[in-house]
């Protein structure tokens, strides 16, 4: 006992010594870390909003309503609207089946998840093309039975499915395996049925979790380039997306369009990055959500 | 409710959690599953309450096979360790919600729901607390949180999960003891996984002390204490001197002492060993028993616990004694008294467990 009480005091007359680098230590960490932060994130897109706007509002405003430029947004709007919602369903199934079952090949089915992480995004983009392409392994069934999937929509639907999948599923695995299933046990006990149980115990508990992969996967399936430009086509007003337009307009050397089009996706994207803070902000601010260490 | 536990067996991968376990638990009563880690009292638990599927064996429920219900049919109420408080739902809600997910045909109305969270929070006598987070109450008050959402569904068993165990020990005190009176008063076949002997002896009306996959033996409080079973109940019950010496015509010797062990005669000789509480060891210095060295006093509250030492083999054995014994005795350390047992039981070399 005795020993025991005086480790304790020991411990708590060297508490105070918080370690603090010294000064000249702190200001060079702080200065590379915000020299690094202007160079590559700050002046990059301030970059592109002065290139837009450097042949005055008119021509920004003209290059962003150009019809084709509208007909991208609005394909990229769609895709996202699309690819969103399905991998919201399939991260949810992955990630409920990987934390609440206990099966074999889990492991595998962890790595797959996470195949479209390790593949470079032109690959997966030439992998739908091997699959469904007009030479493909599919290619005459889809051509025979009228569906067009290479050169259009659901080919770019398709190959941005296929990069964004893991997002939601990464996001949630470790928060609902740190959760554990206490909570849906004790709702089982009480009568609920597994629907319920979704319903009321699990989905408040995650829905911060959600949102974020939510938001990671919207913003990756905008901004995808690679996977989509080999299965698009680069057909102008049907199968291009902000991305693949602004590589147009660029190797046209129309730069004010470019970067006029850049600039939309960068807001995009700013949109993305306050809802990601806000989202943030919102679960660490609502103690109800954090569950308690054990 | 009345539970028929009948040779279940449970596996965990190649981990064996429960062997061919047999137990009869009546109705109303109150029934402590009592053991150290991985004796396999939780499991059994669930097991019970349907949350783990068994791989051999039968759980009847007044006699009626409960492997065709579904946990959520099954009417029991379960209290984990850790709470498992929804953590998103105020304190009502919780309660509350047993009722709510009901079959729309069998669901209370609104203020049926009103009134009996009410009364349950009353029951528990969080009263004022309804609107509360979980996380905005103490370990206590959520654990009974629990308790009242439990109860709320009116299970005709309620099934405890060590409830106790993530408190500190005055609470936990307070809250057994108040659980003793709230069985009293509603009568529901409950039972309580506990590893704190304290806490089984005390509150239960039947002990199952539990051991590797295995019930060792199961008895009232009084019973188990006094009369274990076996060297792992005497152990894990408190406590205990052991005694090595040979047996022979029912008699053990050790050092000097000699035991009756009328049980044993009739055996040929063989080791064997006495088991004895530190209480029942009776300290003199008249020259009769055991004679042992003092080697530490310690005094704790109303007890006095005295570290002692064999000088022929050196092993240490421990007594303990009202304190006024102890004034009468007037002992130092250092200094040679003697041990006699009071009570004591035998057990032969290699028969463990």
């Amino acid at each position: 006992m005795a020993g025991h009480a005086g480790r304790s005091a020991g411990t708590a007359t060297s508490a105070p010594r918080v370690s603090t680098e010294p000064l000249a230590v702190r200001c060079v960490l702080i200065g590379l870390a915000l020299a690094f932060l202007f160079l590559f994130l700050i002046a990059p897109v301030v970059m592109v909003f002065s290139q837009a706007l450097g042949k005055g509002v008119a021509a920004y405003l003209a290059a962003v309503t150009d019809p084709e430029a509208m007909a991208a947004l609005r394909l990229t709007l769609i895709v996202a609207a699309i690819v969103v919602p399905i991998n919201l369903i399939f991260g949810l199934a992955a990630a409920w089946a990987i934390t609440k079952f206990r099966f074999p090949g889990k492991n595998l089915l962890i790595t797959l998840i996470d195949l479209p992480f390790a593949i470079s995004p032109v690959v997966s983009g030439l992998i739908f093309v091997l699959l469904f392409g007009a030479r493909g392994l599919a290619g005459p069934w889809l051509e025979a039975a009228g569906w067009k999937v290479i050169f259009a929509v659901p080919g770019i639907v398709i190959s941005t499915l296929f990069v964004t999948a893991p997002f939601i599923a990464r996001e949630l695995i470790p928060l609902m395996q740190a959760q554990g299933a206490e909570e849906e046990e004790a709702a089982m006990i009480l009568g609920a049925s597994g629907w319920q149980t979704f319903w009321r115990v699990t989905l408040p508990k995650i829905k911060w979790g959600l949102l974020y992969g939510v938001i990671l996967c919207n913003a990756r399936a905008m901004g995808e380039f690679g996977a989509v430009s080999v299965v698009s086509g680069h057909i102008r007003g049907i199968t291009n997306t902000l991305p693949l337009h602004v590589e147009i307009l660029y190797n046209e050397y129309n730069f004010t369009g470019a970067f006029a089009v850049s600039s939309l996706l960068a807001l995009l994207a700013l949109v993305t990055l306050i809802a990601k803070s806000l989202v943030e902000w919102r679960s660490n601010h609502n103690p109800p959500d954090r569950r308690e260490k054990r | 409710m009345s539970i028929q536990v009948q040779n279940v067996v449970k596996r965990f991968g190649s981990f064996s959690a429960l062997h061919d376990v047999s137990l009869e638990i009546p109705e109303g009563k109150l029934v402590a599953l009592l053991g150290p880690s991985g004796s396999g009292k939780t499991t059994l638990l669930r097991v019970i309450a349907g949350l783990e599927a068994h791989d051999g064996g039968t759980v009847l429920f007044d006699g009626r096979n409960a492997a065709y219900r579904h946990p959520r049919d099954r009417r029991v109420g379960f209290v984990f360790q850790h709470y498992a408080l929804f953590q998103h739902s105020t304190v009502f809600e919780n309660i509350a919600f047993g009722l709510r997910v009901r079959p729309r045909a069998q669901r209370p109305s609104e203020n049926e729901i009103q009134r009996r969270v009410q009364e349950m929070l009353d029951l528990v006598q969080l009263g004022g607390l309804a609107d509360r987070y979980p996380t905005q109450l103490s370990g206590g008050q959520r654990q009974r949180v629990a308790l009242a959402r439990a109860l709320a569904i009116e299970p005709r068993i309620l099934l405890l999960d060590e409830p106790f165990g993530a408190l500190d020990a005055k609470v936990r005190e307070e809250l057994r003891r108040w659980l003793r009176r709230l069985h009293e008063q509603m009568e529901i076949t409950t039972v309580l996984v506990t590893h704190d002997q304290e806490e089984a002896l005390e509150v239960a009306d039947q002990v199952v002390i539990m051991n590797r996959g295995r019930i060792e033996q199961v008895g009232t409080p009084e019973e188990v204490y006094d009369s274990p079973v076996n060297p792992f109940v005497y152990n894990f019950l408190g406590a205990v001197n052991i005694f090595r010496g040979r047996l022979a015509d029912g008699k053990l010797q050790v050092g000097g002492l000699e035991l009756d062990a009328p049980e044993h005669s009739g055996r040929a000789e063989e080791p064997a060993f006495g088991c004895v509480r530190p209480h029942d060891l009776v300290v003199s210095r008249d020259g009769h028993g055991m004679p042992v060295l003092v080697k530490n006093i310690h005094v704790i509250g109303p007890w006095v616990r005295l570290e002692l030492r064999r000088p022929d083999t050196g092993e240490p054995l421990e007594a303990e004694l009202p304190k006024e014994s102890y004034r009468d005795l007037g002992v130092s350390v250092d200094e040679m008294v003697f041990v006699t047992p009071r009570k004591f039981r035998v057990f032969l070399e290699g028969q463990t467990g």
